[in-house]
């Protein structure tokens, strides 16, 4: 028994960030919460089922601390203890390498090394109808206390809005001589923002116009990484706002000569 | 001898293509990279967009790994470099810049694993494959990225391999249909030397729309013709014999040229690539008496076939082949997973 006592002292003490586990109470107790419904009645069998699920997931202990009628469905919020580890050590990111400026410094810095006005198109573009990416990015009130980039003096922000097909995109973009072009996929199914990507640039490699426009990507599914499998310039991740976006493309405005 | 033995001797660049995702393109790479091992050739390799990692970014799946031999000349950007297993000797630091940091042309010096990933668009990649040249490769291999076809067009390569699969669809003809459709594409007749080619290829207006009519070439005010059919069907006259389109042929380019004046004009082309336009809707234009040539096609030098799809399913090898084979002629068909000898295909 004071064996048990001793290794569970040493287990809740310090942080193994080669074996990183959930932190419920304790350090290592693994403590999950999970919240999902079963297309099944309410009742004793369904609360088993959740349990049993969630032991085929990897946690002990399973325990359901609420339960709903859905009339013939249950949802489950479920606490169990996770049995499995990651080395949070060897995890690599690729992330937007750009040493980012605020709205302020984007502007003295247009001003400064560019002398000319930006023109940047943006669109959700194909299937997709949800613009509160783009909006976020372009719109002059922008998102979370940030300015989106209509706001930036010296930007020409352009946005098309949502379910924009994406020889329309270009042809905007060819028309208004843009130096980049945004595309936003926040919900789409089967990977069809894949397909959907891949034929932007494929269009803009066709109208010969993809050495000279920066083409980035954005969106909840989209990482750096992708971006340079789809062959775009950059991707942004949740959690990105317009002064990232405009930081990489007015560096990399200047970084290409395409002043 | 193996096929890259002999298409060393026809082709200095060489872009793998893939009719889709997991056709097999990165399993087209590893077998040509294994006959250069074998037959001591100095392969330059490059990427459209990332190979050699083991995971799938897109599906989640398992990746093949490309393993390079001692002397290949290979493009690694920068944050690549460290995850090689490979030794790299760094030749040179370019000026490619990729999501994935900056683009270095290294030579093998130890072989083992690498990472590859190549400059974005397909303009830098031709200046790039000219210097892999001048180190001294004596092929280079363009692996392509998904669907990718613009890697495709002749200004960037000599000829191409289509990598295509069970991946495309759970239905073997249909397979081979789609399959059918782009080599047929890529094959299209090429506009013959005379007035009007020459007529497109004098001066600098080779990126405009133009529509020749006898010897006179009208250029249009036009700067793409993406979205444009309306406007172009005005344009085109009753004396209109030609229209050359330099940029993407999509059916909002064409959609909504009267029916009469389709049967009337010869479309031109750049080149396959710039063609956005589905098996089935190109049957139906053709039925219209759509007719169009290109001043560059492609040069298909092997077709590789893949009989099993991520999803599970497989068709069998052999029947595979045999299809493919009965609507492909002259181009050799192989599938990379068997391997065997081609010297008779070819």
């Amino acid at each position: 028994m004071s064996s048990h006592t001793t290794h569970a002292a040493t287990a809740t003490t310090a942080v193994d960030l080669t074996k990183v586990k959930p932190y419920g109470d304790t350090m290592n107790d693994g403590m999950m919460q999970l919240s999902f419904t079963l297309p099944v009645p309410y009742g004793e069998e369904a609360n088993e089922a959740a349990k049993q699920l969630a032991k085929k997931m990897g946690l002990d202990e399973p325990n359901v601390v609420y339960s709903k009628d859905m009339v013939g469905f249950t949802y489950f919020v479920l606490y169990g203890k996770c049995q499995h580890t990651v080395d949070y050590t060897t995890i690599k990111v690729t992330k937007v390498e750009v040493d980012v400026m605020d709205r302020l410094e984007c502007e003295k810095y247009i001003e400064e090394n560019i002398k000319r006005p930006v023109v940047i198109v943006g669109a959700c573009s194909g299937t997709d109808a949800h613009t509160v990416g783009i909006d976020a990015i372009m719109n002059m009130k922008g998102f979370h206390g940030h300015f989106g980039l209509e706001r930036y003096h010296g930007i020409d922000a352009i946005n098309m809005g949502s379910q924009v097909p994406n020889e329309t995109l270009i042809a905007k973009a060819i028309e208004v001589n843009a130096d980049a072009i945004l595309v936003s996929q926040i919900v789409t199914q089967k990977d069809v923002h894949i397909a959907n990507l891949t034929n932007l640039v494929e269009l803009m490699e066709a109208e010969g116009i993809r050495d000279k426009v920066i083409l980035v990507c954005g969106g909840p599914r989209i990482s750096h990484e992708l971006a340079q499998e789809l062959g775009y310039d950059a991707g942004f991740g949740s959690h990105s706002y317009a002064e990232d976006v405009a930081s990489f493309v007015l560096t990399e405005i200047v970084k290409r000569k395409l002043v | 001898m193996g096929l890259l033995s002999q298409l060393k001797q026809k082709y200095k660049t060489l872009s793998i293509v893939g009719m889709a995702k997991n056709a097999g393109k990165t399993t087209a790479l590893n077998y040509l990279i294994e006959e250069a091992m074998d037959d001591g050739v100095i392969l330059g390799i490059t990427s459209t967009g990332r190979d050699g990692e083991s995971t799938d970014l897109v599906t989640g799946t398992d990746k093949p790994r490309v393993f390079l031999d001692a002397g290949t000349i290979v493009s690694v950007p920068v944050k690549l470099y460290d995850l090689a297993d490979a030794g790299l000797e760094i030749l040179s630091m370019t000026n490619y810049s990729t999501a994935l940091g900056q683009i270095m042309l290294c030579r093998v010096a130890e072989s083992g694993y690498v990472q590859i990933a190549g400059p974005v668009n397909t303009k830098d990649h031709k200046k790039m494959c000219r210097e892999m040249l001048a180190y001294g490769a004596e092929i280079v291999l363009i692996d392509g990225a998904i669907d990718r076809k613009s890697i495709a067009a002749p200004d960037t390569s000599d000829a191409i391999i289509l990598s295509t699969g069970a991946v495309l669809s759970r239905s073997m003809k249909k397979v081979v249909e789609e399959t059918a459709h782009i080599v047929g594409l890529y094959q299209l007749p090429e506009l013959e030397e005379g007035s009007v080619r020459d007529l497109i290829c004098s001066g600098e207006e080779q990126d405009k729309i133009m529509l020749i009519k006898g010897d006179r070439r009208e250029i249009l005010d036009l700067k793409t013709g993406l979205t444009a059919g309306k406007y172009l069907d005005e344009a085109i006259g009753d004396e209109t014999d030609f229209i050359y389109i330099p940029g993407a042929l999509t059916t909002s380019v064409i959609s909504d040229i009267h029916p009469a004046k389709m049967k009337q004009v010869e479309f031109i082309l750049k080149d396959p690539t710039k063609i956005f336009i589905d098996a089935m809707q190109w049957q139906q234009l053709r039925k219209k008496g759509f007719t169009v040539k290109v001043l560059d096609n492609i040069t298909v030098a092997a077709l590789t076939v893949n009989p099993h799809a991520p999803a599970g399913y497989s068709f069998e090898h052999e029947a595979l082949l045999k299809a493919m084979r009965s609507e492909i002629d002259e181009i050799p068909v192989i599938d990379v997973k068997m391997g065997g000898d081609f010297s008779e295909t070819i």
